[in-house]
């Protein structure tokens, strides 16, 4: 217990300059900061495999390079005037919230990480260990296994989030203890799952900023924060504590949604969003195509069609807000062809026919989607009760939501639909896996209702607040700078 | 309608949703607390050790009877692969996918009369530098 805690505060020291930066003095700093040291130890992995040397070396050096940058960007801020449309800063009472809420998330966390000790490393979940071993191996290592056919087995396309923050591990500790390779998955997990659930906190931030809802609203937001957590690994169960990296990606891929398609436009949010979007990319190849959708979404609500101004250049701002955060994990996707290296997904013939595939897909993704009726159902009340409610508070359109949900289940569904191998057993062994994230995300929309519900439910406001103009425009970003207008959230 | 009928409804529909997303994410995390019982209780705790100390044993054993940096062929019996020794070997030894040019040959090796997978398990005491992994013997030869 004691090497993963030293490990946890060796991954978040690196970030916490870049956490604050992105987050602003929140208390969700606690689980952003080892997020990002986390991508730096990912991107340092890439570096490894692209331009050589070893794991601590790059990320070492990837840490103060990234530290730099933001201490000359404070600096550069400093000297500048506020900018015109900074957010105000948080008032005490919901700062004392969000340190509550922190608490309280990892009081929650700590239910299931109780299982921890339990987890296997013998599964079918050793090929991550490897992954973790070749890193450690260095450059020449990682390269010829990768290339080498006698993984082929192993997934050697799979991205290196996990792995290098398991690399490091090793290299810290030794590897007299595998089991912290399983130790550090589930660690990056929590606090993945701690910045989804400061996203529930933050949406409760703004809709009591509109509504004056009194402390019980608050209580709900904790307590709802709290227990998305507990669902994560609820609906992952053992693969969640047993070193898969399913409920990660899933986990950071919802931390993107909520803050990049959910919350105000702001640039914190925005920031927070593409940390989160870059870690889901750089997990897995789910995470990577799931990572793509939601950061095409961003770049739509940020630079929405509607907005005036010459078309090519709003073609170019959308570009650069799909490959800013998307370039670490297409750079490994990249690197991986240049390599020659290919998953094992679409290799031999399938022996079944694409519409009996289809309906073996259809069918195994329904058995874990059971929330879907309940996220409807939630979703079709909150639309006709709290519709001005969220407009009010700046929330984003919920459509946003769905449209990622569905995007990702699509898109495996496609995967299973023209991939080769035998549709039956690969349902079997990785369908509860692949719809982690579809099941969180749901689960984390009837959560965000339930805030905006408890807030309406005791708030002074008055009942038809949609006679007030939406705000929406004092949420506009910074990096918005066309002529200034309410705009679709 | 009047307002406070319209309030009214409005903080009833609040409440019921309010009241169907906490039975969905309670019945949710119920569901977790089950799970974590059971895979926190002695018998499993002690299960999930078994195999990792007798995986951790075969990772040493690797170490202890191949020469690091050998090129090893992994035998796979009839219908069982054994993938996870390909895993445990790297980065001490590369496990190579044609016999013809690996140096060793390496062979997981059930109890007498039992299958390879599941890994058995037995009582025996670990011995990783005989390739004795409680119940798994590492057999590794020379080509």
């Amino acid at each position: 217990m004691r090497a993963v805690v030293v490990l946890a505060a060796g991954l978040a020291l690196p970030g916490v300059l870049p956490a604050l930066a992105a987050a602003g003095w929140s208390a969700m700093v606690v689980y952003l900061a080892p997020v990002i040291g986390t991508v730096m130890a990912a991107v340092a992995a890439e570096i490894e495999l692209g331009l050589g040397g070893s794991l601590v070396p790059d990320y070492l050096a990837v840490a103060a390079t990234v530290n730099i940058a933001v201490i000359a960007w404070w600096v550069t801020a400093r000297r500048g005037a506020r900018p015109r449309n900074a957010q105000a800063p948080r008032t005490r009472g919901a700062w004392a919230w969000s340190v509550l809420a922190v608490a309280v998330v990892a009081g929650c966390l700590a239910v299931p990480l109780s299982a921890l000790r339990g987890a296997l490393l013998t599964g079918d979940v050793s090929f991550w260990t490897t992954h973790a071993l070749m890193i450690y191996g260095g450059h020449h290592e990682l390269l010829t296994s990768l290339q080498n056919p006698a993984y082929v087995v192993s997934n050697p396309d799979y991205p290196p989030l996990v792995p290098a923050a398991s690399a490091l591990a090793f290299k810290f500790y030794g590897l007299g203890n595998l089991h912290l390779g399983v130790d550090m998955t589930v660690l990056v997990t929590a606090c993945a799952l701690g910045v989804v659930a400061m996203g529930i906190v933050a949406v409760s931030d703004v809709a009591a900023a509109g509504s004056g809802a009194r402390w019980p609203a608050r209580v709900v937001a904790v307590a709802a924060a709290g227990v998305i957590g507990v669902v994560g690994f609820a609906v992952s169960g053992v693969y969640a504590v047993g070193g898969y990296t399913d409920l990660v990606w899933a986990a950071f891929a919802v931390g993107a949604v909520i803050w990049g398609l959910v919350l105000p436009r702001s640039p914190r949010a925005l920031a927070v969003a593409w940390i989160c979007a870059a870690a889901a990319s750089l997990t897995k190849n789910e995470g990577l195509t799931t990572a793509l959708i939601i950061i095409a979404a961003i770049a739509l609500r940020y630079r929405p069609f509607s907005l005036p101004g010459p078309m090519a250049r709003r073609w170019a701002e959308r570009a650069v807000l799909v490959l800013l955060p998307a370039l670490p994990g297409l750079a490994w996707a990249g690197m991986m062809r240049l390599i020659g290296v290919h998953d094992a997904f679409f290799t031999t013939g399938s022996p079944e026919t694409r519409l009996t595939r289809a309906g073996a897909t259809v069918l195994g993704m329904a058995r874990y989607l059971h929330v879907a009726p309940l996220a409807l159902a939630v979703l079709l009340a909150g639309c006709w009760f709290l519709r001005a409610d969220r407009q009010r508070a700046g929330l984003a359109n919920p459509v946003w939501l769905w449209i990622c949900c569905l995007g990702s289940l699509a898109v495996i569904s496609g995967t299973y639909v023209f991939g080769d191998l035998e549709i039956h057993g690969w349902l079997l062994h990785s369908v509860n896996r692949t719809t982690i994230f579809a099941q969180v995300v749901l689960y984390t929309e009837i959560a965000v209702w339930m805030v905006i519900a408890a807030e309406g439910a005791f708030s002074r406001a008055p009942a038809r607040a949609d006679r007030e103009p939406p705000p929406a425009s004092e949420h506009l970003p910074e990096v918005l700078d066309g002529p200034r207008q309410p705009l679709p959230q | 309608m009047s307002g406070r009928s319209e309030r009214a409804g409005r903080r009833i529909g609040c409440a019921a949703i309010v009241a169907a997303a906490g039975v969905g994410l309670g019945l949710s995390v119920h569901h977790d607390v089950q799970f974590t019982g059971s895979v926190t209780t002695a018998k499993f705790i002690a299960g999930a050790n078994a195999q990792e100390r007798q995986a951790e044993c075969v990772f040493e054993a690797i170490r202890l009877k191949v020469p690091e940096g050998a090129t090893v062929y992994v035998n796979d019996p009839p219908g069982q692969p054994a993938d996870h020794l390909v895993e445990w070997s790297t980065p001490w030894a590369v496990p190579e996918d044609d016999i013809a040019d690996a140096q060793y040959r390496l062979t997981l090796v059930p109890p007498h009369g039992q299958r390879l997978l599941p890994f058995p398990l037995t009582r025996a005491a670990p011995d990783p530098a005989k390739g004795q992994c409680e119940g798994l013997t590492l057999e590794v030869r020379r080509l």
